[in-house]
């Protein structure tokens, strides 16, 4: 892997076949390497301004107005933000997304990776067919699955009345939807095959012969895996972590079918900004804190775990 | 090569991948089109109007007289939870013909510049539509017209669990408030309902909505009301299964929650609070770039006629605009739902919502976000 950009860099270094005589702009755009660089990735930097740079000016450009009646106020000011400080609302859920995310965030990474390490270690044949098998229920509608778990986790669903039938409880209990844990078990599921497959492909990879080694130079089975098998495996577990955690904070759906109240989570407030209450320029605002919060979160994270792994191998 | 060849080639490996992607390809570009074919087919039958409403009335037992004016097709449907999010979204450029908001929402609504005055005089049912629900505040356009056409009026008040709720006393708001059942009882999530419940509850007069004062005291009574809910929602489908499950003992909804849990047999009452309902009427208006307007009438027309009437009266409880349609029904069965051959006795004898500013519908619902959200 290392190796690669050096390769790349070589093999466009290499002077080109002269192409048969072009002449007008084709031959203008051949001539320069920056120019044919530009010309092979525009679309997608097309796409990209479209798409992305352009709505994002806008989302910065609306956080500076300020909501009055139907229309805005636009002259720039930070009030936006000061709010967003002062107010402890914002900060309070802010926090609470972080936090759900972030355990939703665990809880998926750490159920994923033994099914991850079973397939990749102990399954040789059809392995194709068991990661199709593994992703099978995320071939349905994320909606579906949401609702799914409001039936499990229900006043009159499968986990109360299994536990209500086998006498173990009295009355059905109540903690189990329309709390932060039912969003935290849901997205925990929901998100499962986006862990499984990163962590997979890192597990696939390792060279078995480095496991072999390990196992003659006297390392157990335990030893093996925390000296060996989990370091090689923590670029999967980084990306799989990255990969949940990052859309998971700003979710919206799930905390508002199984939240309840004390549920509610940033994306549901952005969200009533944008609707009933009508202050298109506070959800921008929160929309780039966010924004800010989950990318200084990623970043801690991936310094953090770059330094582990320095250390470690 | 046909599929069961292809997969029999995958597992013996013996498939290229240039084979594979090429058959994906395929696949895709069939997927991709199949919808295209429909929608082509769809539109040569001739372009419906688009209603925008509340989740429940999206049904084609409200569209019969549509459908023999329209080859037997019902108007697209858009739905919307909440009056509020409905007009978000239309100033947010969705354009639709028809939509359903209610009364203390027209004189904003007309104000966003986004609806036309509706000619009651091109509409077949126009003159059986009963006066006092027409002449609302706000209602007369300048230049002639109605800006909203009234369909349905109801109560917003509480449904309750005759075998779960212990009621002590009168039927009272303070039933949503009932410490005995913290975390049992539920709520209607947009502010247009609740937060006029809490003004009710708080003793503050409709014309005195705007004060500071008033934000205090009601909010005050929201908060009280928060840590008791279970859940505040805009679908009233999870409130009436949470009350018919159990889950809830009351909860603060409309008419047609009781009628249709009562029609399931769900021993449940719709309370006629001492402190009086919350009342409202709902009607229809047209969008100023409305794409297709006669179908538009048309739409307004079949919701107004006898038939749609005799189903929202039976069916779901509510009052209907039109005269003749109470004419369906005897006296006692009216009285049993709650209603009347004189809306305005029922009207006045609850809260009647009145119109308010644009300022204070976005502060009452950023206060009441917040407190729902624990603030």
């Amino acid at each position: 892997m290392s190796d690669s950009p050096a390769q790349i860099s070589e093999a466009v270094e290499r002077p080109e076949p002269k192409p048969a005589s072009r002449g007008g702009f084709s031959g203008l755009l051949q001539r320069s390497e920056v120019a044919r660089g530009y010309t092979l990735i525009s679309p997608t930097l097309l796409f990209l301004t479209l798409g992305i740079v352009i709505p994002f000016i806008i989302l910065v450009t609306m956080s500076l107005w300020t909501a009055q009646g139907f229309g805005f106020d636009m002259t720039p000011t930070t009030a936006n933000y000061e709010a967003a400080w002062n107010q402890p609302l914002y900060g309070a859920l802010l926090g609470r997304s972080l936090w759900i995310s972030g355990w939703a965030t665990v809880a998926t990474v750490v159920l994923s990776y033994p099914m991850a390490y079973y397939v990749a270690f102990h399954v040789h044949r059809n392995k194709m067919l068991w990661i199709v098998l593994m992703t099978l229920p995320f071939w349905t509608s994320y909606l579906l699955r949401v609702f799914a778990w409001k039936v499990v986790l229900g006043y009159e669903g499968v986990i109360n009345s299994a536990l209500m039938s086998a006498g173990l409880i009295r009355a059905p209990l109540e903690f189990l939807l329309y709390s932060p844990n039912a969003v935290v078990i849901t997205l925990a599921h929901a998100w499962a095959a986006f862990a499984i497959l990163p962590l997979y492909v890192s597990l696939e990879k390792i060279d078995r012969s480095l496991l072999e080694a390990a196992t003659d130079l006297g390392d157990g089975p335990v030893a093996r895996f925390f000296r060996v098998t989990f370091p090689l495996s923590l670029p999967g577990v980084i990306a799989a972590s990255l990969l949940i955690f990052i859309p998971t904070t700003g979710d919206y759906i799930t905390p508002a079918l199984l939240g309840g109240p004390d549920g509610l989570m940033i994306g549901n407030l952005i969200q009533l900004q944008f609707g009933p209450v009508n202050n298109w320029p506070m959800g921008a605002t929160l929309a780039i804190i966010l924004m800010l919060c989950i990318a200084a979160i990623a970043g801690i994270f991936m310094v953090t775990t770059k330094i582990v792994k320095d250390r470690i191998l | 090569m046909d599929v069961l060849d292809q997969l029999g080639a995958v597992r013996e490996g013996k498939m290229s991948r240039r084979a594979f992607t090429r058959s994906l390809m395929a696949a895709g570009v069939g997927m991709a089109t199949v919808p295209l074919g429909a929608k082509a087919l769809r539109a040569a039958e001739g372009d419906q109007a688009t209603y925008f409403t509340w989740g429940g009335y999206d049904i084609p037992e409200f569209f019969a007289e549509y459908r023999e004016k329209h080859g037997g097709e019902n108007p697209d449907f858009a739905i919307f939870g909440a009056s509020e999010e409905a007009l978000t979204k239309i100033r947010g450029g969705f354009v639709v013909d028809v939509s359903h908001p209610c009364n203390q929402s027209v004189p904003r609504w007309a104000a966003s510049g986004l609806f036309q005055p509706v000619d009651r005089s091109r509409l077949t049912h126009g003159a059986d539509i009963i006066p006092e629900l027409i002449d609302l505040q706000g209602n007369d356009a300048e230049g002639g017209g109605n800006w909203m056409i009234p369909f349905d009026w109801g109560q917003s008040s509480i449904t309750y669990r005759t075998d779960l709720f212990e009621l002590e006393g009168e039927e009272s708001w303070d039933m949503l408030w009932d410490k005995r059942y913290e975390g049992r009882l539920g709520s209607l999530g947009a502010g247009a309902d609740a937060w006029w419940v809490g003004a009710i509850k708080a003793g503050v007069p409709f014309d005195q909505l705007d004060t500071d004062e008033a934000f205090e005291k009601i909010g005050a009574v929201m908060r009280e009301q928060r840590p008791l809910i279970r859940m505040y929602t805009d679908d009233t489908t999870t409130l009436e299964q949470a009350l018919a499950s159990g889950e809830l003992v009351a909860a603060l909804t409309w008419n047609s929650s009781a009628v249709e849990l009562q029609n399931e047999g769900v021993p449940v009452k719709f309370a006629q609070p001492k402190e009086g309902a919350l009342t409202w009427v709902c009607g229809l208006m047209i969008h100023k770039d409305a794409p297709n307007l006669e179908a538009a009438y048309d739409v307004i027309d079949s919701l107004l006629s006898v038939e749609t009437g005799k189903f929202l009266v039976g069916d779901y409880g509510y009052g209907h605009s039109n005269a003749k349609t109470y004419d369906e029904f005897d006296e006692e069965t009216l009285t049993g739902l709650g209603l009347s051959k004189d809306p305005t006795e029922i009207l006045s004898a609850g809260h009647f919502q009145i119109p308010q500013t644009q300022e204070w519908e976005s502060k009452m619902n950023a206060t009441f976000e917040q407190i729902k959200a624990g603030f």
